[in-house]
């Protein structure tokens, strides 16, 4: 049998123990089984009583079946069996006995509670120094209960009868008589200093840690405060409501919280995540206060109007209750944001952050990509990053577009969705999960700039594409010329020239007497010729051959073709052959028109790359007044400019001539 | 003469060599790419090498290039380059460059006397560049350029010797006596500061780099 087995054996023991004696308690109580303590407790005490010892029994069951080795499922288990061992039933200890016992150990019930906030949540004090002030606190309890057994005072009230087993001891009288009584200030103080202990052992790991330690300190801390405030509340309410209520209410409630501990304890260990423990410390805060002011306030007006109108008017009640009754939503209110900004102060900044820049973008200074940065500092994650989710690709992308793979940080991913369909996803340091208020806050904020942005970066990427695709749709048309012209050159063309070869040599191999073929074949060989240079010209239309040569070639051989004279200043380097292309077509269209239509005398050509960027202008002398016209040459024109992201104006003056300008990038 | 013939077109090739097999030349090898030709010109050293511009692989300039390793590896091997259409960039370079090459549209073919003489002309040491090139080296002409003080009879004279024609030749085609175009072409030389040189070869060399020079592109 492992280690691990048998301290799983132990807990199951103990737990059985404690429910064995709980068990033969509860008979006493119910007078099954003769005993004189049992006199002492009402009945319906005994579901309270059950509570308070099967919750810490239950949970340190629980904890110590899945992980032995836990110092704290130790204490609840043996805290619990302690309480029930020595006030429950009496079993080992007769009536006298049995009573004193139960007077001493009375701290017992604060002492498991007390220890678990020293170790909690994972089993270690927080330093050496706080090993002492354990150690200190445990001391003061065992002293405080072994004094309290010596105590050789006799029982009062029901119990005064049943002769006190210690009257007479020797120890019990010296103490008593000697003033090392006095020790007892000392143990009570170390008893309460104990606890003022465990409230700041709690309040300094909430500070030091972080993540899931911190919310399951959290989970105690809520539990644990419910004491003093419980406390509290009772005290106050049988200060206003009267005596009676205090046997009546503070006793169950003491034990309750007992029980509350023990089950903050186990959710702490298991289900930490599962409940938003910040939320529920806020709404605590908040009700608790609301509650104490509320109590004060109907406690000063109704002895203020006592001491006006009387007491024990029912107008005094009436009108304290009205006052009551008007403070309590502007109160709550106030108190809500109070308890915000002290204990939620993180979500709060958070989402006023994203508020923030909500704002900014309403105003345009921001656009809502940019939120990616906004949702780290509000987050307080610098290591955040927003993907935007692309419903076409079926894929997230990050802000730029870029389409993000599976994910190799061990970052947690929390998805923002709007109506059911996903927007965006947040990769964010995992300790974030366990602060849902924060994080559900900033994001529920976000949501609406964070569906902007996705809508945004989802246009800008479709926009890219369709310009990508037009590029590439001109490209293709480049490259189509391209074929054609080769096409017409080395197919028909050479057909031509061969068959004009075959007819001269047919005629040179004529008989003489057949000479008079001879100027009908120099005819047709002549049609052959023009047919060839027809061909030529229509390829060179398609698309020239020199712009193999570059633009500026190119350029030159298209003025010396024209009728008017053309000024050519053309750089002689050579830029992507498309572009090249895209220029020389506009060229030669704002050409044909100078020509054709413009009644130029003579046409300027220039050209000059600046800045990764062809400037080429055609300006002539003509009479202006030209439009681009949809459909029609420049227009064309314009869209195929435009495909290589590129841009062509027309400035035509009326009488003042035509100036063709384009601007196409050109990355070297 | 001793000519090989490098043409993809099948068609063509063998009529350019039945054309040249016709008026007495040997052809020696007819191949269809620019490796085989370099193969065969190292193998038979002809004295004339047609070579088509665009063949396989690429169907780009391999023939020009080919032309251009020729001159490198086979000085005496002259080279007379054919294509579809005027493309120039190497044309004018090795027609300057040096004697026995050649650069003519295909179509020139078909006007099978004047192709005959451009091929003995060029196996002969001489040159021939197509009209269609030269009419880009001569138009248009710039303000102040020295060109431009040339008659029209002497820019048209100026043309055709820079095709690379004789004295004779030229006379021929103008219908002028070759007194004439001895006049002629003294004046143009003057006119334009070249050396007044009595070899043709030379002289056409002189005219071309200075049109090249001249010629914007």
């Amino acid at each position: 049998m492992s280690v691990m087995q048998g301290l799983r054996l132990a807990a199951v023991g103990i737990a059985a123990g404690t429910c064995v004696l709980l068990v033969l308690g509860i008979l006493q109580v119910f007078g099954l089984i003769d005993s004189i303590n049992a006199d002492e407790i009402p009945l319906w005490m005994v579901p309270f009583i059950v509570v308070a010892l099967l919750a810490p029994t239950a949970v340190g069951l629980a904890i110590a079946i899945r992980q032995p080795r836990n110092v704290i499922a130790w204490i609840l288990l043996v805290g619990a069996f302690a309480i029930v061992a020595l006030t429950g039933p009496d079993l080992i200890f007769t009536d006298g006995w049995a009573l004193q016992v139960g007077r001493a150990t009375w701290p017992l019930l604060y002492a498991w509670p007390i220890a678990v906030t020293y170790v909690f949540p994972n089993g270690r004090f927080l330093s050496r120094r706080w090993r002492y002030i354990g150690a200190a606190g445990a001391l003061s309890f065992v002293g405080f209960m072994a004094m309290a057994m010596f105590d050789p005072e006799p029982f009062y009230g029901e119990d005064a009868s049943v002769p006190n087993p210690m009257a007479g001891n020797a120890v019990g009288e010296w103490l008593n008589d000697s003033g090392v009584g006095l020790v007892w200030v000392v143990l009570w103080v170390g008893i309460l200093g104990s606890l003022v202990a465990g409230a700041l052992a709690i309040r300094m790991r909430l500070r030091r840690s972080s993540g899931v330690e911190r919310l399951q300190t959290l989970w105690l801390a809520w539990a644990g405060a419910l004491i003093p405030l419980g406390l509290l509340l009772c005290g106050l309410s049988s200060f206003v409501l009267g005596d009676s209520l205090v046997d009546w209410v503070l006793f169950p409630f003491l034990l309750l919280m007992e029980a509350a501990v023990a089950a903050a304890v186990g959710l702490a260990v298991s289900r930490h995540g599962l409940y938003t423990i910040e939320r529920l410390v806020n709404r605590t805060a908040v009700y608790a206060a609301l509650t104490v002011l509320l109590i004060a306030l109907y406690a000063g007006s109704a002895l203020s109007l006592g001491v006006v109108i009387g007491g024990g008017s029912a107008w005094v009640t009436a009108l304290a209750t009205l006052a009551v009754a008007v403070a309590f939503r502007p109160l709550r209110s106030r108190i809500q944001d109070l308890v915000d900004r002290r204990y939620a102060r993180a979500r709060y900044e958070g989402v006023r952050r994203v508020r923030g820049f909500e704002d900014e973008v309403r105003d345009g200074r921001r656009a809502p990509e940019e939120i990616g940065p906004v949702l780290r500092e509000a987050l307080g994650d610098p290591g955040a990053d927003v993907h935007f989710w692309l419903p076409s690709a079926g894929e997230f992308c990050d802000v730029s577009g870029a389409v993000v793979t599976a994910q190799a940080d061990d970052r947690a991913r929390t998805e923002v969705e709007r109506d059911g369909v996903s927007v965006a996803a947040l990769l964010h340091d995992p300790a974030l999960l366990e602060r849902q208020d924060l994080l559900r806050g900033v994001l529920d904020a976000s949501r609406l700039t964070l569906e902007m942005a996705r809508l945004r970066v989802e246009l800008r990427l479709q926009l890219a594409e369709v310009e990508a695709s037009r590029t590439r749709i001109v490209e293709a048309g480049y490259e189509e010329r391209r074929r054609l012209e080769r096409d017409l050159h080395d197919g028909a063309q050479q057909r031509l020239v061969s068959l004009g070869v075959q007819i001269r040599r047919l005629q040179r191999t004529l008989p003489k007497d057949a000479a008079i073929l001879g100027p009908t074949l120099d005819k047709i060989v002549d049609e052959v010729g023009a047919a060839i240079a027809d061909l030529r010209q229509i390829a060179a239309g398609v698309r020239p051959a020199r712009l193999d040569d570059g633009l500026a070639a190119a350029l030159r051989d298209l003025a010396r073709s024209s009728p008017i004279p053309v000024d050519v200043s053309v750089p002689a380097e050579r830029v992507p052959t498309s572009v090249e292309a895209a220029a020389y077509f506009v060229a030669c269209e704002a050409l044909t028109n100078a020509v054709k239509y413009a009644s130029a005398s003579k046409v300027a050509v220039r050209a000059v790359r600046e800045n990764g960027t062809l400037f080429v202008s055609i300006a002539d002398d003509g009479l202006g007044g030209a439009v681009v016209r949809r459909g029609r040459g420049l227009a064309g024109l314009e869209d195929r400019v435009a495909a290589h992201g590129g841009t062509l104006t027309v400035v035509s003056p009326r009488g003042g001539g035509t100036r063709v300008e384009v601007a196409i990038p050109c990355e070297s | 003469m001793r000519i090989v013939i490098a043409e993809d077109a099948v068609l063509l090739r063998e009529g350019l060599a039945g054309l040249l097999e016709d008026a007495g030349h040997d052809v020696v090898a007819r191949v269809g790419d620019a490796e085989s030709l370099l193969a065969v010109v190292a193998e038979h050293e002809p004295d004339l090498a047609i070579v088509d511009v665009r063949m396989p692989p690429t169907y780009e300039d391999e023939g020009m290039l080919a032309a251009v390793e020729m001159r490198r590896l086979h000085p005496r091997t002259a080279v007379l380059v054919l294509s579809q259409h005027v493309e120039s960039r190497h044309a004018v370079e090795l027609v300057g460059s040096g004697n026995g090459f050649g650069y003519l549209l295909k179509d020139r073919v078909l006007e099978v006397d004047d192709f005959l003489e451009a091929v003995e002309r060029v196996s002969g040491g001489g040159s021939a560049l197509d009209p269609e090139v030269v009419k880009q080296l001569l138009a248009p002409p710039g303000e102040g350029d020295a060109l431009a003080s040339l008659t029209p009879r002497e820019r048209e004279v100026l043309g055709l010797m820079a095709e690379g024609r004789t004295n004779g030749g030229i006379a021929r085609q103008l219908w002028l006596t070759e007194k004439t175009v001895e006049t002629h072409v003294s004046s143009i030389l003057g006119k334009l500061g070249l050396a007044q040189d009595g070899d043709t070869h030379r002289r056409v060399m002189a005219v071309v780099t200075y049109l090249r020079r001249a010629a914007p592109a």
